[in-house]
């Protein structure tokens, strides 16, 4: 049912089709950290960084290497995983609000870096003119294009990510996040599970940084900065920690909010804080959890509400 | 060759000598109750056997292998499962998911392989959860396989905690006081399981209060006090030993 409707949303309604390419776009950087928070329960406040490699590796190699967009596309993932690789290894170690403020100053360093090493990565303007995405001679143009482009990658990742979470590296992470020393005590490597499924959500993220890349045609480092990490980690918990459909829909809500909110001007960040309150208050445990039945039940009580009416009259 | 050696092993926390050169064996395919009063050390030898900690001095070793100072999930994988003292398990997961988990070194597949859901991935996911159905099966357990590790009673959640260890086909079991807070018939019928997986090969060292269940099933008693073995002898000789009936007269009060 939500594939038919993804496939016939730009039939329906065109004029969504940029803001939902978007959505797509967060909505894998959400899926993979949804793995690694809502799953594994480790945090990342500098998931924007590996989004952030993935653009700038887009944006180089097509650009200045001239490198067909689909090799860029593969290397932005491999580019994001290492690095993740690199910063994982030391600071994985670290748990909780060590974790979360180690990935923050990361996130931070990445940014620094990137507006001061002018001559790779354009300084603080970015690069411009970053090809479409094309493979074997189709060229994704249009809105229309790379709507399909994004979800299409989207949905294969989610493949990917369900069939972790039904395996024996699912219920690693998961145990992980419910118990180091249980999960050592049955021969799981902790270290190399919360290494693993880091590098993983990097590699999401960096595919995302790619996709964005190519769909914006930029990459500067407005984009990459600690509100898009804290985004991030927003459409995790909304969507519903341990779910992999909740961080979609969530990113799909957060990104039409933002830009709605976004004609608000000055007053659109309190809203949106008001939004989020709302949202924690009435769905504690995310909105993705259950979602299904939470769904059924509201079209039950849609119908309920109409034989009422009927009988009353 | 005894299955796990401990020798001359001590444990210092900051000044305070929590295991004061202890020697003791587990042989293979026995029983071996450990017990002594509340900070007698008890708890403290098995994180050190399981590798949560590390000895100040003295050597651990497993089927002639030296373990000290190897990772807890390197142990675990040599053979030797644990429960814990406190219940730890997985609450968020099923209760197969929970048995599943703990056969992780003998399911196929990381990462990627998984991700990408190849063919043994399926063939070894599928043996895994007929095996894991077993041992439910054996612990009485596989009515509320799908429910919640959370939602079990306490003594049931002690059992998929066994389970949990079970899955990983240990040579050698470390129950830390697996009966504590069980009915008198949960304890009963935990002692008949316990007796099982000795005839089905498996050594196992208990540490527990509950006096009545270590003298039933061990086959030979080590008792701690204050950090230093004080006997370690047939459960018969062991109750008439002067010093640990002192011992016990002493802490307990009778």
């Amino acid at each position: 049912m939500y594939l038919g409707a993804l496939v016939l949303l730009p039939v329906i309604w065109p004029g969504s089709l940029f803001l939902m390419g978007l959505a797509g776009i967060y909505a894998i950087v959400a899926l993979g950290l949804s793995l690694f928070l809502g799953y594994a329960g480790q945090i990342s406040l500098g998931h924007a960084a590996f989004f952030g490699i993935g653009a700038y590796t887009t944006a180089i190699l097509t650009t200045r290497y001239g490198v067909p967009s689909v090799g860029a596309f593969g290397a932005s993932a491999v580019a994001a995983t290492a690095l993740a690789y690199i910063i994982g290894k030391p600071i994985l170690k670290l748990k909780g609000y060590f974790l979360a403020l180690a990935t923050l100053g990361f996130g931070e360093i990445f940014l620094v870096i990137v507006r001061e090493a002018r001559g790779l990565t354009g300084g603080v303007s970015g690069i411009f003119g970053v090809p479409w995405f094309s493979a074997a001679g189709f060229t994704f143009d249009t809105s229309f294009k790379q709507y399909y482009l994004v979800w299409g990658v989207l949905i294969g990742l989610v493949l990917f990510a369900k069939n972790l979470v039904r395996s024996k590296m699912g219920r690693a992470l998961l145990a992980v996040a419910a118990s180091e020393d249980a999960a050592a005590s049955v021969g799981i490597n902790v270290a190399r599970v919360k290494l693993g499924v880091f590098v993983i959500s990097a590699a999401f993220a960096g595919l995302a940084g790619s996709l964005f890349a190519s769909v914006m045609s930029t990459a500067s480092p407005d984009a990459f900065g600690l509100g898009l990490s804290v985004l991030i980690v927003m459409m995790v918990i909304i969507g519903g920690m341990g779910t992999l459909y909740g961080p979609i829909f969530a990113a799909i809500f957060l990104t039409w909010l933002t830009d709605v909110l976004g004609a608000y001007q000055e007053y659109s960040l309190p809203l949106f804080g008001v939004v989020f309150i709302l949202l924690l208050i009435f769905f504690p445990d995310g909105v993705g959890t259950r979602l299904n039945a939470r769904l059924i039940y509201l079209i039950s009580y849609w119908g309920r509400k109409q034989r009422r009416e009927r009988v009353n009259t | 060759m005894p299955l796990l050696a401990i020798d001359t092993i001590s444990k210092n926390y900051d000044g305070v000598l929590a295991l004061n050169r202890v020697s003791l064996t587990v042989r293979a395919r026995t029983i071996k109750g450990l017990i002594g009063p509340n900070g007698a050390g008890k708890t403290t030898l098995f994180h050190l056997i399981s590798g949560l900690e590390s000895p100040s001095s003295g050597t651990i070793s497993f089927r002639g292998m030296a373990i000290t100072g190897k990772a807890p999930h390197e142990i675990a994988a040599l053979g030797v499962g644990r429960t814990f003292q406190t219940i730890q398990t997985w609450g968020t997961m099923t209760v197969v998911e929970n048995i599943l988990a703990g056969m992780h070194t003998r399911v196929p597949g990381n990462f990627l392989s998984c991700g990408f859901w190849l063919p043994w991935i399926h063939k070894g996911e599928k043996g895994a959860l007929k095996e894991a159905k077993g041992i439910l099966e054996f612990l009485g357990l596989l009515g509320r396989w799908k429910w919640p590790a959370l939602q079990l009673s306490f003594g049931q959640q002690k059992m998929l905690e066994l389970g949990r260890a079970l899955a990983m086909r240990p040579k050698l079991l470390l129950l830390d006081e697996p009966a504590a807070g069980l009915t008198p018939a949960e304890v009963k019928k935990l002692s008949e399981k316990v007796c099982q997986l000795r005839g089905q090969g498996m050594a196992v060292l208990v540490v527990e209060h509950h006096l009545g269940m270590v003298m039933d099933v061990a086959d030979d008693i080590a008792v701690l006090h204050n950090g230093e073995l004080i006997a370690d002898d047939t459960p018969e000789a062991v109750k008439k030993d002067p010093r640990v009936i002192e011992a016990y007269l002493t802490v307990a009060g009778g």
